[in-house]
């Protein structure tokens, strides 16, 4: 028997290539569809001048980059911590985010950061912060226990939300409903104005995924645990550290645009992986154009959805969680099952 | 043929607390084409030796060669070409084929991605042929039995095409028929394919029938290191492991047998 005769699908360049011209042009196509859907008031027939046009592609735009900001960051977490429960709002990382975003306009008078720079920069120190106190409860001697890690994630997220809470206190009772949509996740309407925040963060998102990207072959090694990783020539803590910074960054990018969208980052790559395999690095081409193609869809069926029922619109974060949560309870059961988490 | 270390420890100290030394003073040498296996009771420093032999503890004080070069001044790239590690338990996070597995181990070898090409398919064929791997190349860890795991785990550290392999008592948590299988294996790497390889190890007498060498340690400091002939004493081994030692020699001279009580 030689290798020949087993018939195992290889990585290559080639395939790479393929999957990411593939899933961009889908991404470009879904971005069309999706804002011609639904009702479209477009006036005296200049579309591409109108609001509902403006608002719709701004707001796509930006759950493209929330949707594949979450699913890279998670897919890299689950990578990091050997762990596939591992994400940025399970872990905690997005309410971290989320205080800092919301301290933002209240800090922005102080100091002399832009006002609108002050949200995602305070979202980045939110983020860090809560990675660091989360590792750090959940690790001994440089080892994860991954029940720790999700209790630590947990106790986290109450904390963080308390946070949130006693900052909501300080909010104008007008601005409220606004606010708590932004906690459950949802995309803005106002980018078509002020898109500066949109393009810093697909340039983080962007940046973060390439990094993750290059890191996949590392990913992939460090699967068979630490040693076996350093040995194979990774320099495991500078990985560490650097994916840690990098998915820091993007989450904070997620949440500075959407708030704390919930179980993105468990979904899209648990999902992905059932369909490709657990290669890094085409899981991270992969679910990061599946995780924006996901999150506009979610997005468009929310703004139809409150249109139906005539609420107004649902918040993308509501679907998001209503789908997470019961995948996030299938696959802690299936571990389970098999003696592991 | 050589004789010159290719891996040679100096007086290597250790402490992860100060004031208590793991290690006081280890100095080793590890020659291409010989097994050498450290034993030594629990707590005696074999995994913190090892861990310093692999450049993932750095020792306080003396100094470990590698191919002539300090290991502490080595990228892990390069450092990964030179010097292979079986871990003691195979793991796998993700369902990861066998041959993907193995493929890692062309990680030191390959470009950024990693991405496999020809001749990185041909040293991980090698690899797995010689360990008996072949056959369930497209399988995963999960699917495959303890000993057939560990054997992976060879593959996927030859694939290195290193000069060195340590392996990290491989045969802890295997039957006899596969102990066997994984010391054989360990003396062909040594004698066939001329490597260095260390092996720490929990049983003295598999120990002292396939290795060359053999390094005693108790308390972070060696006892006894060279042939095995000058090793097996009972007297040494006794003073290893605190317990009576007796020597029995079977008629069909396949050396001693080591008894304790």
């Amino acid at each position: 028997m030689n290798l020949r005769s087993v018939d195992i699908p290889l990585l290559t360049a080639r395939k790479l290539l393929f999957w990411a011209g593939l899933l961009l042009l889908a991404t470009v196509v879904c971005v069309g569809v999706y804002s011609f859907i639904g009702g479209a008031p477009i006036g005296d027939g200049r579309f591409w001048a109108s609001k509902v046009w403006q608002l719709r592609v701004f707001r796509l735009l930006a759950g493209a980059v929330v949707g594949s900001a979450l699913a890279v960051a998670g897919m890299a977490l689950q990578g990091l911590m050997r762990n596939p429960l591992a994400e940025p709002y399970v872990l905690g990382l997005s309410s971290g985010a989320g205080v800092g975003v919301l301290l933002g306009p209240l800090l922005a008078q102080w100091t002399i950061v832009p006002d609108w720079l002050s949200a995602p920069l305070l979202a980045l120190a939110g983020a860090l912060l809560t990675a660091i106190v989360v590792y750090a409860v959940a690790q001994r001697h440089g080892f994860l226990n991954p029940y720790v890690l999700l209790l630590s994630g947990v106790i986290v997220n109450v904390f963080n939300g308390a946070l949130i809470l006693v900052i909501l206190q300080f909010v104008k009772q007008t601005d409220m409903i606004q606010f708590i949509g932004w906690g459950m996740g949802k995309l803005p309407e106002w980018l078509w104005f002020e898109s500066r925040l949109l393009w810093l963060c697909g340039a983080v998102t962007a940046g973060g995924w390439a990094v993750i990207f290059l890191r996949g072959a590392s990913l992939n090694a460090l699967g068979l645990g630490d040693e076996v990783a350093a040995s194979s020539g990774v320099a495991v803590s500078w990985l560490r550290v650097e994916l840690f910074i990098v998915i820091a960054l993007m989450t904070s990018a997620a949440v500075s645009l959407a708030g704390p969208v919930g179980f993105v980052g468990l979904i899209i790559p648990h999902a992905c992986r059932l369909m490709v395999g657990p290669d890094h690095r085409l899981l991270t081409i992969i679910s990061g154009f599946v995780g924006a193609i996901f999150l506009m869809t979610a997005d468009t069926a929310c703004r139809l959805l409150g249109e139906a029922i005539k609420v107004g619109e649902l918040p993308v974060g509501v679907i998001t969680a209503l789908v997470g949560g019961p995948v996030f309870i299938l696959m802690l059961r299936r571990r389970e099952g098999k003696g592991q988490l | 043929m050589t004789t010159e270390p290719v891996l040679q420890a100096t007086d290597l100290h250790f402490a992860y607390q100060a004031q208590r030394e793991v290690l006081s003073g280890v100095s080793l040498g590890a020659a291409a084409g010989k097994l050498l296996c450290i034993l030594g009771p629990n707590g005696s420093g074999k995994t913190t030796l090892l861990r310093c032999l692999l450049g993932q503890l750095l020792p306080t004080r003396g100094n470990v060669q590698l191919d002539g070069k300090s290991l502490r001044r080595m990228s892990p790239r390069k450092r990964a070409r030179l010097l292979a590690y079986v871990p003691q338990f195979p793991e796998s996070a993700f369902a990861v084929s066998v041959l993907e597995m193995v493929l890692i181990g062309r990680l030191a070898h390959a470009g950024t991605l990693g991405l496999a090409g020809k001749h990185d398919l041909n040293v991980a064929r090698e690899a797995m042929k010689m360990t008996d791997t072949l056959d369930f190349a497209n399988r995963t860890l999960g699917e495959l039995s303890g000993g057939e795991a560990q054997c992976v785990m060879i593959a996927r550290a030859l694939a290195q095409q290193p000069a060195v392999m340590l392996l990290d008592e491989p045969t802890s948590h295997l039957d006899i028929r596969n102990q066997l299988k994984i010391y054989g294996m360990m003396q062909r790497l040594a004698h066939d394919w001329r490597m260095a390889v260390i092996c720490v190890s929990h049983d003295v007498n598999l120990a002292a029938r396939f290795a060359d060498e053999l390094l005693l340690l108790r308390t972070g400091r060696v006892i006894a290191h060279g042939p095995v002939s000058a090793v097996i004493q009972p007297d040494l081994l006794g003073q290893t492991y605190d317990v009576d030692i007796r020597l029995y020699t079977p008629d069909d001279d396949s050396g001693p047998l080591i008894w304790a009580q």
